[in-house]
Order: structure tokens, then C-alpha cells, then sequence
């Protein structure tokens, strides 16, 4: 990353790749690009908020009816803030539109800012190339982790779908599971909580396991070896989340189908895709992706965020949290910036955004049942669920995407014994 | 005890085999081929003949009745040592001739402790080498293997402790022992000399004061509560009273299989001088006691519980209170303690069945409580935010069929053992060897 020329700030998006995004939605795609270049000169400096305020406010407004930028823009924070006193997240939240089209809307200015951020942060290293990181001993290595962003989450389930597709789990063994709920305590919006596994740094499932079967990698990836395990479910039970899926029968894809280079890693351990019979499965963050053996281009992604930007929603950010300049760090730095117009050092990573001292509180950023002390690797920002919040129907089925939510209906049909409906019904669930 | 007992009454099961004899070996072997044939399903299918499922989305409960049955099998296995070994410790002799049927059904209930891990388990092909493999590492941190470490620890325990007091008796009746199990006999009593009687006296008080320790602390007030009570996860489990919640299962459920015993090994072989009333009235009062402090330390997690708990542990003791099955067990042992108390109170209220009625109650009482515990526990996790939580359990027939199993097993057990060894001692009715 350092060999990039100084001066010249890469953007996650390219710019062909921005367009791409743009011409999807039903918006002007050249006040898209217009606006990504200015915001970008916005976040250098180079441009006041006021003139890029005026020069854009009209145009907004003519396009999408309403100036209403969600989170993207600093612009459109101010002038939320300014002018309605009902707060800028209300009038979002409130639903004129729903969040994936204001996410379409969003989508210029998303891209404008995650430019500007890295031009900040490119600057921000000329400036201090000596402050190396490694000062701090939690940022040697490799730390795989997310960054979440609920506000983003519409509940489409495509991250469930696409990470089916990609490991082959049961109907039900929903290893990512999105569930909308309703809290007393606050005025109900659209609140969503994305569960995968939090890979936690102090893993109580690996704790307890009998076998070391459960274990972590260099890497923090927290992993099953389906060679090892011997199906006590210790792990299932000492998880506070309930990430875990056990294979209960015989798995619906046979070993043979499974792609060789997609179940066991880079240290050749049978880790990856679903489990064998009588294992325990969850999420795994996709080790072999990581491990470049599905591709040099698949390094540092996995399927549920590749799908959640496919649906432009953008609210997994998959990345090392050690690296301050990984997705999920810079999505958190610009996405507080976005929120309260303060800029974080270039260097903010999620730990800083977690600790209750430090500045960077100020928005709402949580570690799922954190008192627990599980010191997890998944960092959401938006709400955060009250101790009496409760699930609800979500805008789309688990059935629709191919699985199903509560997975017991399909173990029960498959427990008396000669039968197998417990393995897919023909042509019932793969497209 | 002297000498109207006669050694040719206590060697009676050895030489007498009674048309109900084989009636009840046969009843208990075909229960035990249905469960065998019900547990080649499950080797065959998966676990997904039983009722189980994931908790959290999938609504279900991941541990059920093997587990379950597994702590109450472990319960009795331990609560029986605890007797024999206090009978020898502290010299109450008057419980000496239920003192080997104690000790054998540690063995019995021990195995059958074993058989419920392996049978829980998605892979029991892999029980002995992933553990072994793994365990310098794991035995540092996970309770399970902390479980499988005491147990292994235990069953040695035991099995010397029964093989040195059998020696004794062995070598003293062997005239009378039936000629085609010799082979047995000279391999159990191989290397005897009188001589050894009196440094294995001493060495059986050693291992009886072992296992006094070890099992009420570091057993089933230990590793077997601490699987659960040292999961934050799950509110129901967590929290310091598991230890001497589940020691007192261990005694009731112990004292409750022994009276069974004693009353069958009593009616079958007519050893009413033998094992005699006033053994079943001592160990009511035993059960009594043991029963009146699992209700205290179950009142003591109901109140905690509901006073000012936070909201998971609310919510779980709610959800138990409201739960009739809960009821059920606390109501059995309550009953089992109101006639136990007035036999205390009025020794006239005494009946031998009423008393083995109440061990029956207590015994089939804390396997209800235990897979209750068991189950609730994972139905009420502490993240609830799920709308498939509180999941939903019910065992299948399969895993009905292992708990039936097991009995039988165990009955079968001690069908054969009682045509092999004597199953009372002899020093029951012939007194200690003189020191």
C-alpha cells in the first residue's frame, strides 16, 4: 500500500466501478460523479462546506425532491441538523423512502466520501509516516473482523442467501441470520441486528471444546475441525450468541461436491464449507478466501459482504481490524465523520471507536453482549438491542431465500427415522 | 450381626435361580435390544432422530435427556460410594449388607454415565482418540474433560476399592462358590494370602477417605455442576449453588436406587434377617435429610431468582416456576420428605414399601429435575433476543429408549453379578476381621 504514489488517493470504488454503481440507480449518474469529485476536494480541503453546499443544494433537490444525502454527506448532516428540528436520522428513519432507495441515493456520495477519506488518510501518511503502527501489541498481525452497519440493513437476506450458496449449509443452519426486531424503549424504526459469528478473541465455544477441534487462527479467525470434532456441542452451548448449527443428519451436498480448495485452508485443515455429519458448522468468515485458495481477488472479502454490495446496501464491511487502513477501519472513521463533521486520526481503528474514553464515542457503535467478556470481532454501528427488544417478520423470508428461520420445523420432519426430508426436496430450494 | 445368618444364606443368589429371575433377565434384554436397535438408527442417521435441534434461531434445544441422564446416572454412581465409603469411615456398621450393593451400582452407574456421553455425541467413533490427542491442552480449560478426567479417576477408584474387600470374602467362601466360575475366582484372588487382609483393611479406609473427598467436593458438588454452572450464557445454569444443588441429587438419587435394591435383593432371596428393617429406617432418615436440603438449595435459586434478578435470570426462574414439569419434581421430593420427616417424628408411621415408595419418588423425581435443569437451562439463554427462543424440546423415542436402556442394563447388571459374587460381605454377618 505504501508504493502508491503520494497525492494520487485510490478509492475502494474506482472510479468505473462508481459509475457502474450509479447507473444502476434510476439518478442522474454525471451529479453522481460531480459530486464524488467535489466531495472529495471537500475533504482535502480544498472546498468550503458552504460553497459545496451551495453548488449542490438546487441540484439535489431537483433530483431526488428532497436534500436528504443519507449519512454520506456532511453537507446534508448540517443542513438536516439546521433546518428540521426533528433530527436528520428521524426524518430518515421515518420512512418517505424506504432505506434501500435512499441507499441508491446515497450511493454518489458514499462513494465521494469513502474517496475523500482516503485521500485523508493518504495525506495523513506523508504527514506521519513515523507514527508506525505496531505500537500498539493488540495491532501486530492479522486480526479478521467486521464492522456492521445496521442502518444500512434492509433485511433482504442476500447476505444469507449468497452465504448458503457459498458453504452449502442446511436449510436453517442460517451461519449469517438477520433478524428485525421491535424495543419498547425507543420509538420503533427498522432495526435489524446481522448475526454472524463474532470470531471472538476470547472465544468461550473454543474454551470449552474437549478436542481443541474448535480453535483460533494466527489470523483470529475463530474455526472447527470437522477432522477432529466429536459432536459434544459444548461449544453450541457455552456460545452466548447461538451462532453454532450442528449437522444433525447426513449433509443435503455430498463430500464429493464440494470444491476441494473451498474445505480445507491454507494449513490444509478441514475447516471451511459445511460440516460432516455429527460436527458442528457456523460462520467462518471464509478462511480459504482468505487463504487465496478461491483466487488472489477474493483475499480480504467474504460472500455476505460481496452480496450485501452487490444489493448496494454496503452494511457488511469485512476487513483486518488491526489495519487501520482496512475497510471496516476507514468505513468507521468515515462514517463518523459523516455523522458528527469531526475527522478521526488517520490511524482510528474499531478498538478506539470501543473504548468508553476516547472521543470517538460519539456515535453509536456496540459489541454484541460485550459485558460478557467474549471480546468480539464484530463491530455494529446504529442501535444497539435493549434487553427486552423482541424479533419480529422481517421484509423477506428466510423461505424465499432458500433456507428457513427456525430450522427445528425441518429437523423434526426428519426425525423419525427411514424418511430423509430433512435433505433438500428436489428442486425445491437451489434456484 | 452373628452367627443365625449362615453363609449358605448369603451364597442363596449364587445357587438359586427362580423362574422370575429369568422372567426379569428377559424383560430387561429385550429393552435393552430396542435400545439397541434404536441407537444403530441414530448411528445410522445422525443425531436427527432425536428431538434435538440448534437453540437461538432454530428454536431447539442442543442438549436434552443423554445429558440428563448422563448427570443422574453420575448422581447415583457417586451418592453410592459416598455410602459405602462412609459405612467403612465412619463405622456405621448397621448399613454394612448394603454396603457392596452400594458399590456395585457405583460400577453400574458409572458405565451407564459413560454410555450416555457416547451416545450424546455427533462422532463416538472419534471419543478416544480426539480426546486423548488433545488433552494436555484441553484439560486446563474445558469441564468436560475436567468430567472425563474424575470419572476415569473414579471408576479406578471404585474398582479397587471392590476388588479388595471381594478378596477377603472370595478366598473365604470359596468352597462354596459355584465350580464352573472358578476361572473367575482364581483370576480375581490372584496373588491372595491371608496375610493381605490387614494392609488392605487399611488401605480400603485410605481409599474410602479418598473418595469421601473426592466425591462430594471435587465430583458431584464439582466437575459435574460446573459443565453448567460456569456458562454465563445460559442463566439458568450459572452461578455458585449448581455444586451443592447437584451433590444433594447425587445423595437422594443414590440412597433412593439402594433401597430398591436392598428391597429386591431382600424379597428375592429372603434376606429379611439379613438386610433388615431397621437398614431401610436409617436410610429414610438418610433420604429425608438429603431431600429436606435439595429443596432448600432449590428455594434458594427460586429466590434469588425472582427478587431483584437481572433480567435473563428473571426471566429464566419465571419461565421454570411457570413450568408444571418443574412442579412435578419439586412436589415428589416434597411428598417424599413429609413421610420421611413422620417416620422420623413417630416411629410407628415406618412400612418398608412406603419407605422404598419414597425412594422411588426421589429417585425418578431428580432424573425429571435434572433433564429439566438440563433443558430449561438452554431454552433460556441469556440473548434472547430470537423469536424461536424459548426453544422447544421433546425427547424422541429413541432417546426414551436409551433411558429404558440403561435401567435395563443396569438390571441386567446385577442379575449377573448376583450369580457371581456375593453381593452382601461377609463381614455383614460374620463382623470385621479382628486387628
Amino acid at each position: 500500500m505504501s508504493d502508491r504514489k503520494p497525492g494520487v488517493p485510490v478509492s475502494p470504488y474506482d472510479e468505473d466501478e462508481l459509475r457502474e454503481l450509479l447507473e444502476e440507480t434510476d439518478y442522474d449518474t454525471e451529479l453522481g460523479m460531480e459530486l464524488a469529485r467535489d466531495a472529495q476536494r471537500l475533504v482535502a480541503g480544498e472546498l468550503s462546506e458552504e460553497v459545496f453546499h451551495d453548488r449542490y443544494h438546487e441540484a439535489i433537490v431537483d433530483e431526488f425532491g428532497v436534500d436528504e444525502r443519507p449519512l454520506e454527506t456532511i453537507a446534508a448532516a448540517f443542513e438536516a441538523e439546521h433546518t428540521d428540528p426533528t433530527g436528520f436520522f428521524e426524518r430518515l428513519e421515518s420512512g418517505e423512502h424506504s432505506r434501500r432507495d435512499v441507499m441508491k441515493v446515497g450511493g454518489a456520495a458514499a462513494g465521494a466520501l469513502a474517496i475523500g477519506a482516503w485521500g485523508t488518510a493518504e495525506q495523513a501518511r506523508q504527514d506521519g509516516q513515523s507514527m508506525a503502527s505496531g505500537d500498539n501489541p493488540n495491532q501486530d498481525g492479522t486480526r479478521w473482523g467486521m464492522v456492521i452497519d445496521l442502518d444500512r440493513c434492509d433485511g433482504c437476506l442476500g447476505c444469507v442467501k449468497a452465504c448458503r450458496e457459498e458453504n452449502h449449509w442446511e436449510r436453517g443452519a442460517n451461519w449469517m441470520y438477520v433478524m428485525r426486531y421491535e424495543d419498547d424503549s425507543r420509538s420503533s424504526g427498522e432495526d435489524y441486528l446481522v448475526r454472524p459469528c463474532m470470531h471472538c478473541s476470547n472465544a468461550p465455544c473454543e474454551k470449552v471444546c474437549p478436542v481443541t477441534a474448535r480453535h483460533t487462527r494466527d489470523d483470529g479467525l475463530v474455526l472447527t475441525d470437522y477432522d477432529i470434532c466429536i459432536g459434544c456441542r459444548y461449544c453450541q452451548v457455552a456460545c452466548p450468541y447461538g451462532v453454532n448449527y450442528f449437522q444433525w443428519g447426513e449433509p443435503a451436498v455430498p463430500q464429493e461436491e464440494l470444491d476441494p480448495n473451498h474445505t480445507h485452508d491454507g494449513r490444509d485443515r478441514w475447516v471451511d464449507s459445511r460440516p460432516p455429519k455429527g460436527t458442528m458448522g457456523k460462520c467462518t468468515m471464509c478462511p480459504t478466501r482468505q487463504d487465496g485458495l478461491l483466487g488472489e481477488d477474493k483475499v480480504g472479502t467474504v460472500a455476505c459482504m460481496d452480496m450485501c454490495d452487490e444489493m448496494g446496501m454496503r452494511a457488511i464491511h469485512f476487513g483486518d481490524l488491526n489495519d487501520p487502513d482496512s475497510r471496516p477501519n476507514r468505513y468507521l472513521r468515515q462514517r463518523r465523520e459523516q455523522e458528527t463533521g469531526r475527522r478521526p486520526g488517520h490511524d482510528t481503528t474499531a478498538d478506539d471507536f470501543m473504548q468508553t474514553s476516547t472521543k470517538e464515542q460519539d456515535i453509536s457503535t456496540f459489541r454484541l453482549l460485550e459485558h460478557m467478556g467474549t471480546e468480539p470481532n464484530v463491530i455494529y454501528v446504529g442501535n444497539q438491542p435493549g434487553p427486552n427488544a423482541e424479533q419480529v417478520d422481517g421484509p423477506v423470508s428466510y423461505e424465499a431465500q432458500g433456507s428457513v428461520d427456525r430450522r427445528k420445523d425441518v429437523l423434526d420432519d426428519g426425525a423419525d427415522a427411514d424418511q430423509r426430508p430433512w435433505v433438500y426436496a428436489e428442486g425445491g430450494d437451489d434456484e | 450381626m452373628s452367627t443365625e445368618v449362615s453363609r449358605a444364606d448369603l451364597l442363596r443368589p449364587l445357587h438359586t435361580t427362580t423362574k422370575q429371575y429369568w422372567l426379569l433377565f428377559v424383560a430387561a434384554l429385550v429393552v435393552t435390544l430396542v435400545f439397541v436397535y434404536a441407537y444403530s438408527l441414530q448411528l445410522r442417521h445422525g443425531l436427527i432422530v432425536t428431538g434435538l435441534a440448534d437453540w437461538g434461531s432454530g428454536g431447539g434445544v442442543t442438549w436434552g435427556i443423554y445429558v440428563g441422564g448422563f448427570v443422574w446416572w453420575v448422581g447415583i454412581a457417586h451418592g453410592g460410594i459416598i455410602l459405602s465409603a462412609a459405612v467403612r469411615l465412619f463405622k456405621m456398621e448397621r448399613y454394612t449388607p448394603v454396603a457392596r450393593l452400594a458399590e456395585l451400582l457405583t460400577i453400574g452407574a458409572l458405565s451407564m454415565a459413560g454410555l450416555f456421553i457416547v451416545i450424546h455425541l455427533g462422532r463416538p467413533d472419534r471419543v478416544v482418540t480426539s480426546i486423548i490427542a488433545a488433552y494436555p491442552e484441553t484439560v486446563h480449560t474445558s469441564p468436560l474433560v475436567w468430567d472425563v478426567t474424575v470419572i476415569t479417576l473414579y471408576f479406578v477408584l471404585t474398582g479397587t476399592y471392590l476388588l479388595l474387600t471381594l478378596r477377603h470374602d472370595i478366598h473365604q467362601l470359596r468352597g462354596q462358590l459355584p465350580d464352573r466360575l472358578d476361572p473367575v475366582y482364581t483370576l480375581l484372588t490372584v496373588g491372595y494370602t491371608e496375610s493381605e487382609d490387614r494392609v488392605s483393611q487399611r488401605l480400603v479406609w485410605w481409599l474410602a477417605l479418598g473418595i469421601i473427598i473426592l466425591a462430594p467436593l471435587l465430583l458431584h458438588g464439582g466437575v459435574i455442576p460446573w459443565l453448567f454452572a460456569l456458562l454465563p450464557s445460559m442463566p439458568g445454569w450459572y452461578g455458585a449453588v449448581q455444586g451443592p444443588q447437584f451433590l444433594t441429587i447425587a445423595l437422594t438419587s443414590a440412597i433412593g436406587s439402594v433401597l430398591v435394591l436392598a428391597l429386591a435383593f431382600r424379597k428375592a432371596y429372603g434376606w429379611e434377617h439379613i438386610i433388615t428393617d431397621d437398614v431401610f429406617r436409617g436410610l429414610g432418615l438418610w433420604l429425608g435429610l438429603f431431600a429436606m436440603l435439595f429443596l432448600w438449595l432449590q428455594l434458594q435459586q427460586v429466590i434469588t431468582g425472582v427478587f431483584a434478578a437481572p433480567i435473563d435470570v428473571d426471566q429464566a426462574t419465571a419461565a421454570k416456576l411457570n413450568d408444571p414439569i418443574y412442579w412435578v419434581a419439586i412436589f415428589g421430593v416434597i411428598l417424599a420428605l413429609a413421610y420421611l420427616a413422620a417416620q422420623a417424628l413417630q416411629p410407628h408411621v415406618f412400612s418398608l414399601y412406603g419407605t422404598v415408595a419414597a425412594g422411588i419418588l426421589v429417585v425418578t423425581a431428580t432424573l425429571i429435575e435434572k433433564t429439566f435443569f438440563v433443558v430449561e437451562g438452554l431454552m433460556y439463554p441469556s440473548f434472547g433476543l430470537y423469536a424461536s427462543v424459548p426453544g422447544e424440546y421433546t425427547p424422541s423415542w429413541v432417546e426414551l429408549s436409551a433411558v429404558a436402556g440403561s435401567l435395563a442394563m443396569v438390571v441386567i447388571f446385577f442379575l449377573i453379578v448376583a450369580k457371581v459374587i456375593p453381593v452382601v460381605e461377609l463381614h455383614a454377618i460374620e463382623g470385621e476381621v479382628e486387628s
